[in-house]
């Protein structure tokens, strides 16, 4: 997955359908599966990237093994009736609509009736606090945004500046589960009702094997499993794996505005993970990259085949759009990789308005320097850094730096008002070649449903027979829950 | 509009109306589903109840011969050597199934039995029906007819209980000394009036005056034999006392006669006074252990901004830089805290 974060304009489009094909149920009216938050925010739940509050992910501790941070076998027994670090309703926010009926059967008076919030949880009026994208568009910045983990390393001139007037800034992450290679949530679960499909890596939880430890919440450290506080069981985002299995993009993929998200095939050699996961953070991207295999190379493509993996799903690997974006190009980036759960959806970042200089009283936004715009862009590199790089920039100024020049390329190319030599010199200084350029300028501006969306097809019968007999398979399914899932064993 | 709303509301009863009829055939399904099972249960209980019947002397040992003997005299109930030649099988067989009903019948005898048992009511025997009635009557004449029968009652010695006995049976009683079949001891379900810290358990009666209540120890120890309730037979029919741990356990049974029985009330209430104590205070240990534990986050912040913007307001802003960006944004702190703002 990888969402091109230079062209999401905040629509929300994404989350409402989500909302409407999976959470609009009882217990699940606080999940956004999908939610969009502003950047400088503090997202939802509030301060999710802040692991020292929630203690999400895992950490590598003294004698070189990876462990999760909010759980242990020995933490597991004392914790039994109260996992701890988890966000409380307020963190998220009480969810609440409005009392339309009032509307309806008001007593008729000299005003207007009005429809006042009430809560969803115990349907009582409330004093609506907090929403799930309460700091969108910055909103209450002196409390939200100027907390935002991120700002970590900033000097204090360049938080003033993120809020200031004519030098404010923000932007927009949309973001879903991961899908992480390693995921926190199916190591932490004493369950065992987490999983990761062998088929297409989508993290899945067992509504019937789930037993409400709430370890998985607790552990997240994207905080994007979800407790139902009606059926006393986790959910997550689930890739909307029936519409996967079915050739369709998933709901939000489908219906994204600014078509910022692709969807594709990578082949990675699972072996590694343990290795990888336990690099030092400013490798973490380069080893995460290490991992995912090249569809093209003959070799691999043997082994794929001699461990089962059809040609349809190689063919799928090679047509990828996230193996472009993350290996070709190497302008998409995992988020926060230093939580070390090696998340498989990747984020172009994004570009941003220039920095004006003021020299006595003319304000310009010219330089001489070809990148200048990168390294003097209202969101302070070290805090995209912070965000996509574990704190170290050279990743993300790269992928910045690539996209700066395919911008200036193409104005090469089409407007003629750069000369051809300063975009060739900025693509050379980019590690970027014009066909590279025009690869992802088609990539990221004409790209069609067929581009966006390489979905291999899915092979269920396959999957299943990895597991058992499809005929028994065949006689033991039906159509899902009698009844659905409920508290209890 | 008035007509529609009407109809409005007429269609939304109709269709509730259909949900609580589709709602009710669910219910039946279900109770269905439910009827099965006593059913079958029903079913299997009454197979074994024909083949027991062969095992009459069996059924004799497990609920008879608790208050019974045939020619050992005695116990709870009267001994019951030739008691087919004192009354005519159809009354016994009428006493067995219902033995409460005889009496309260007004029947002279059975008001007499119940004299004699001291106003101990005999129990209806478990699967007693008119055809295992007239086994135990056939068997009863046989074993009159015999010198000695096998239900002459247990041979407890006669000796006098010594203090060693005595010390002994408190063992077995506490579960110090385990009983040599394999028991349960005696104090996970019943108290003495010597038990030290929170007594014995309290599924079972207290048991210090129990030498009294069964009148001495030959019926205390035909009660311990074979004991017929229904929370100890099936402890007890696998792993049967021993004659000396009987004579044992009889001897400390005797000591408590002369005590009173242990205020269990007051106990209880202690026991659970003990318990709040404790919960209370592990509760206020734990507040004091994880002292900084994780609360919540969102309400901390908004606290937190708040206070500064306020701060901000009266050092005049170089607080910190939030407070002065807020300056710099303008209305928002006047909206925050209107009175504050001068």
């Amino acid at each position: 997955m990888v969402f091109h974060l230079d062209k999401c304009i905040g629509c929300h489009t994404c989350s409402v359908a989500c909302k409407n094909v999976w959470t609009d149920r009882k217990g699940a009216e606080y999940m956004w599966w999908n939610n969009v938050e502003t950047k400088p925010g503090t997202g939802f739940p509030t301060k999710w990237e802040d692991q020292e509050k929630y203690q999400g992910g895992f950490e590598t501790n003294g004698d070189g093994k990876l462990k999760i941070k909010s759980t242990s076998k020995a933490q597991i027994v004392p914790n039994i009736f109260h996992n701890p670090h988890m966000p409380s309703m307020d963190d998220y926010y009480e969810p609440w609509t409005y009392d339309y009926q009032n509307l309806f059967n008001a007593p008729e008076g000299a005003d207007q009736p009005t429809a006042e919030p009430i809560s969803m949880i115990d349907g009582e009026k409330i004093d609506v606090q907090s929403g799930p994208n309460w700091d969108d568009d910055l909103g209450g910045s002196p409390i939200y945004a100027e907390n935002d983990p991120n700002l970590a390393g900033l000097t204090d001139q360049q938080r003033l500046q993120l809020s200031s007037v004519e030098r404010l800034v923000f932007f927009y992450l949309p973001r879903i589960c991961n899908h992480c290679l390693n995921p926190c949530c199916v190591a932490s679960c004493p369950s065992g009702a987490l999983y990761k499909r062998g088929e297409d890596g989508i993290v899945l939880i067992d509504q019937q094997k789930c037993r409400a430890w709430r370890s998985c919440v607790a552990a997240c450290p994207y905080k994007k499993t979800y407790f139902n506080w009606f059926t006393g069981k986790s959910e997550k985002c689930i890739l909307c794996f029936p519409r996967l299995e079915t050739g369709q993009a998933p709901a939000c993929f489908h219906s994204c505005v600014g078509r910022i998200r692709y969807l594709g095939v990578l082949l990675y050699d699972a072996e590694r993970l343990e290795e990888v996961a336990k690099l030092p953070d400013d490798e973490l991207v380069e080893g995460q990259r290490s991992m995912i295999l090249d569809p093209f190379d003959p070799e691999i493509i043997a082994e794929a085949k001699k461990n089962g993996i059809s040609d349809g799903v190689i063919q799928a690997a090679q047509n990828s759009p996230v193996y472009r974006f993350v290996m070709e190009w190497k302008i998409a980036l995992p988020p926060h990789i230093e939580f070390r759960t090696l998340p498989m959806l990747f984020y172009v970042p994004p570009m941003s308005p220039v920095q004006a200089s003021k020299a006595e009283d003319t304000i310009t936004h010219n330089s001489d320097k070809l990148f200048h715009d990168i390294d003097d862009s209202r969101v302070p590199m070290k805090f995209l850094a912070n965000l996509f790089g574990a704190g170290h920039e050279g990743v993300v100024r790269y992928a910045l730096a690539k996209q700066k020049a395919v911008r200036w390329h193409r104005r090469a190319e089409t407007v003629g008002d750069i000369d051809r030599e300063t975009a060739d010199r900025m693509l050379r200084e980019a590690d970027c070649t014009r066909e590279q350029a025009d690869a992802i300028y088609e990539l990221t501006s004409l790209c069609t449903y067929e581009d966006r969306f390489v979905i291999p097809p899915m092979h269920r019968e396959q999957a299943i027979e990895m597991m058992k007999d499809p005929h028994e398979h065949r006689e033991e399914v039906g159509f899902g829950f009698v009844g659905g899932p409920r508290r209890g064993l | 509009m008035v007509d529609i709303m009407e109809l409005q509301t007429r269609l939304s009863e109709l269709s509730c109306r259909k949900a609580a009829c589709g709602a009710r055939l669910g219910e039946a399904a279900r109770l269905a589903r439910k009827l099965q099972l006593p059913l079958l249960g029903l079913f299997f209980a009454m197979a074994p109840t024909v083949a027991q019947a062969q095992d009459t002397p069996d059924y004799f040992r497990q609920n008879c011969v608790n208050c019974h003997t045939i020619g050992g005299g005695r116990l709870t109930g009267p001994d019951l050597k030739d008691v087919t030649q004192r009354r005519d099988s159809e009354w016994i067989i009428g006493f067995l199934q219902n033995p409460k009903a005889v009496i309260d019948g007004g029947d002279a005898y059975a008001a007499k039995l119940l004299e004699g048992s001291r106003g101990v009511v005999m129990p209806i025997a478990p699967g007693m029906t008119r055809y295992r009635a007239e086994q135990i009557i056939k068997l009863i004449a046989a074993e009159s007819k015999l010198e000695k029968s096998q239900f002459q009652g247990v041979k407890i010695s006669n000796k006098p209980f010594t203090e060693q006995d005595r010390v002994k049976g408190r063992k077995l009683f506490t579960g110090v000394r385990p009983l040599k079949n394999g028991g349960t001891a005696c104090n996970s379900c019943h108290s003495m009036y010597d038990l030290s810290g929170l007594g014995g358990g309290h599924l079972g009666p207290d048991l210090t005056r129990v030498y009294e209540r069964l009148k001495g120890r030959k019926s205390l120890g035909a009660w311990l034999m074979a004991p017929a309730t229904a929370t100890m037979q099936p402890v007890f029919k696998s792993h049967p006392l021993e004659a000396e741990e009987i004579f044992a356990l009889s001897a400390y049974f005797e000591s408590g006669a002369k005590h009173s029985e242990v205020e269990t009330s007051v106990n209880r209430v202690a026991f659970l006074l003990m318990g709040l104590a404790v919960a209370a205070a592990t509760v206020f240990l734990f507040d004091i252990i994880w002292k900084g534990r994780f609360y919540a986050v969102r309400r901390p912040l908004v606290e937190a901004g708040r206070k500064v913007w306020r701060s901000g307001d009266q050092l005049g802003g170089d607080e910190r830089h939030s407070a002065s960006n807020l300056a710099a944004a303008g209305t928002v702190g006047e909206q925050a805290s209107p009175g504050d703002h001068s």
